[in-house]
């Protein structure tokens, strides 16, 4: 065959369109050899988690033949100090783990590789839209929701008989669940019922788990960023109800003294101890409680006032912008997210799945697997608008004064109209909105 | 002026002190084992001291090129209550701690130098909170002050007392990170003590006990005299120790309640780590090296006694 200029042209555009059809981003899946090379993933974890972790490598790596994972595993306290100084120095892993709470912090300060050309095409339809919002910034998609977790409450059912209240006073369904007032006049039943050194409950606001507190905002239908993420909202009555109402776990006696923000005491250590009936807390803590907790006891909804309302906690996992390596990155983010891996990682360590064909009644965790559809029922509460406030690139801003101002409100130092003016000159400081 | 100064006269032959054979050897040899630690110093901390100023005129979260601010950090940190309380909680945490400490490890010390029963027991009980890390000891601490389920309360209520509000009152908050750091400090203190307390030779004592004097006046006029630069020495470092402390504040109150325990090492934590405000944690922190500076230079010019020796 004689070789014409137009067959040429023609064979040198066949040749020529996959590699610029995926320059473009049509291609989603990696040439084979860029799936090869070694990829640094920093972690804290739990035993479980990390046996989660490793178990999901050791499938990746059969999987992609000259494709390695280093997990490096760190304490939860010197994690980010460590990310923040490896990014700073220049030499950060290629994927690390982050709460959603403090991924905005990264990929709003340009450090997170930003995924969508690198993703499959269906990627986004496969998790929940409050999951995917969490790893959304400006136009870009920082990351893949590896889990999450909510607050329900765990109830100490000794405690309860005690006091006179029966089991089948519990709400066994979120529709069901108590209404602020029902929980306020539950309170006032286990006060009376429980001795002076026992309280009705604890919150588990402790820390930067005062994000958890957020929860509540969002039963009262509040707000506290508008949907730029950058104009503070939360001057509004509900804020004031909020407050209000949290504060007077204080005054009415109905948590210990020592439950404030600040406390080195965290919720579950009361709970354990029995100081306390029942406890905010995540499903993270149900194989401790099966071990370690020797009263009887179940979980609930958490309460619910103009509507229901959670925290949307757990993390992602993000790859940082200039690893040298993104295609593989991605592909071992979708790798770990995809709905195998994720399932046993999260019946093991009772997380939840952010997959939504996961997510469901069916969900098992290995242990006590009949509080599974508690939790998951509770997560199915979160409100994408609730989720996206809380990615805020500012939020590692706004948790001191949301720490600073809730402390003075719950220690009886400020009335809740003063702390709410606070709170909104404050988050306006931090996120320059 | 210049008039008035004094022209050093030249040097001559008679003046100058005859060179000793070797001596110039001897200098340098002096100076090569002095080296590494001046580089050590200069890498580790004269240069990140550095740094850490130019950090402080910046407006930065650490990623990427900060911006120049001036003094802008140096001007709101006069005008920020959190500084000013968490100023004011450091000097009275210092102003606490270190006399108690002290005066704690000088009884220790000179009960310990005595001919004491089970003298070596005593001495390493005293000296084991030393091999305890400020979290463990914070974490300690947590065991004790835990106001619904720790020991301190437990006892008090065992023998009829009120439990005592730990963590949830400003003053009882303050008195946990006071009292665990001077349990963890005084077996320090004594060890430097009693250090001092035998280089004290017995010949002193007995010409004071000829001379008439009682226990407590050869206490007050041979023994603290003499423990002059120890004491010095202590002061210096008590107080320094006093102004960076971190792990006990950070595990025990976490700064709360209410901002009643918040120091300015914690304070700088938190803005810095926590808040990603790094210039303006940059300047918290030479504001507490200056602190430390200017005190130990006082300190130094203060003390009659440091070169007081037998």
């Amino acid at each position: 065959m004689s070789l014409t200029r137009r067959t040429f042209l023609a064979g040198s555009g066949a040749l020529a369109l996959p590699f610029l059809l995926a320059s473009c981003g049509f291609v989603q899946t990696a040439p084979a050899e860029r799936r090869q090379g070694t990829l640094t993933f920093t972690t804290w974890g739990t035993d479980a988690e990390l046996a989660g972790f490793r178990a999901a490598i050791a499938a990746f790596e059969a999987a992609n033949e000259g494709a390695t994972v280093e997990l490096n595993a760190v304490p939860y306290e010197q994690m980010f100090t460590n990310i923040d100084a490896q990014l700073q120095a220049g030499n950060p892993p290629d994927i690390f783990r982050v709460p959603y709470y403090t991924f905005g912090a990264y990929a709003g300060r340009g450090q997170l590789l930003d995924l969508t050309p690198l993703l499959s095409a269906d990627r986004q339809g496969q998790f929940t839209p409050q999951a995917w919002a969490a790893v959304q910034n400006g136009d870009g998609t920082f990351g893949l929701p590896h889990h999450t977790d909510t607050s329900a409450i765990l109830v100490n059912l000794d405690l309860f008989r005690q006091a006179g209240i029966d089991a089948s006073e519990i709400p066994t369904s979120a529709d069901q669940a108590w209404t602020w007032d029902q929980l306020d006049a539950l309170g006032e039943r286990l006060r009376a019922g429980l001795p002076a050194d026992r309280w009705p409950w604890a919150y588990n606001w402790q820390g930067n788990g005062v994000t958890r507190w957020l929860s509540l905002l969002f039963q009262s239908d509040g707000a506290f960023l508008e949907s730029d993420q950058k104009t503070p909202a939360i001057d509004s009555d509900a804020a004031r109800e909020t407050v209000a109402f949290s504060s007077s776990f204080f005054t009415k006696n109905y948590v210990p003294a020592n439950n404030t923000i600040a406390s080195s005491s965290y919720a579950a250590e009361s709970w354990f101890s029995q100081s306390v009936a029942m406890v905010w807390s995540g499903a993270f803590q149900i194989p401790d409680a099966e071990q370690t907790a020797d009263f009887e006891w179940t979980a609930t909804f958490a309460p619910r006032n103009v509507r229901a309302g959670s925290d949307f906690g757990g993390n992602a996992l993000v790859a940082t912008a200039n690893t040298q390596q993104p295609e593989l990155a991605a592909a071992f983010l979708e790798f770990v997210t995809d709905a195998d891996p994720m399932r046993d990682f999260c019946r093991a360590a009772s997380l939840l799945p952010t997959r939504a064909d996961l997510l469901n009644d069916d969900l098992e965790f290995d242990v006590r697997p009949d509080l599974a559809p508690v939790f998951a029922g509770q997560a199915s509460l979160v409100q994408p608008q609730d989720v996206a406030q809380v990615a805020s690139p500012s939020m590692s801003a706004i948790i001191p004064v949301l720490k600073e101002q809730l402390d003075l409100a719950f220690t009886g130092a400020q009335d809740a109209a003063t702390t709410v003016t606070n709170l909104q000159s404050g988050i306006g400081a931090a996120t320059g909105g | 002026m210049a008039d008035t100064l004094a022209i050093p006269a030249p040097r001559t032959q008679q003046t100058r002190r005859p060179r000793r054979p070797g001596a110039r050897r001897e200098a340098l040899a002096a100076y090569g084992f002095v080296a590494p630690n001046y580089l050590l110093l200069l890498v580790f901390v004269l240069v990140p001291l550095g740094g850490a100023f130019l950090v402080s005129l910046q407006r930065t979260d650490g990623f990427g090129a900060g911006e120049f601010a001036g003094l802008d950090n140096y001007a709101r940190l006069a005008s920020e209550p959190l500084f000013w309380r968490a100023l004011g909680n450091t000097l009275l945490f210092t102003a606490l701690v270190t006399p108690l400490s002290m005066l704690l490890g000088l009884v220790a010390a000179t009960l310990l130098n005595t001919a004491l029963p089970a003298r070596p027991l005593w001495r390493s009980l005293l000296i084991l909170p030393m091999a305890v890390s400020g979290v463990a000891t914070a974490l300690i601490g947590v065991l004790m002050f835990d106001q619904n389920s720790g020991i301190l309360n437990r006892l008090l209520s065992a023998v009829g007392l009120s439990p005592v509000t730990w963590q949830s009152d400003p003053v009882p908050a303050f008195a946990t990170i006071v009292l665990a750091t001077v349990w963890w400090r005084t077996g320090f203190n004594m060890l430097i003590y009693l250090a001092g307390l035998q280089g004290i030779g017995p010949d002193l004592y007995e010409a004071a006990t000829l001379d008439g004097a009682n226990r407590l006046q050869r206490f007050r006029h041979v023994t603290v005299p003499l423990l002059g630069p120890t004491t010095f020495f202590l002061v210096v470092l008590n107080v320094i120790f006093s102004f960076q402390v971190f792990d006990i504040v950070f595990v025990l109150t976490g700064g709360g309640p209410g901002g009643a325990t918040s120091v300015l090492v914690t304070y700088a934590y938190e803005t810095g780590f926590v808040t990603r405000d790094q210039g303006y944690a940059a300047a918290i922190g030479m504001v507490l090296f200056v602190f430390a500076l200017v005190f130990a230079a006082a300190q130094y010019r203060a003390s009659r006694t440091k070169d007081v020796v037998e």
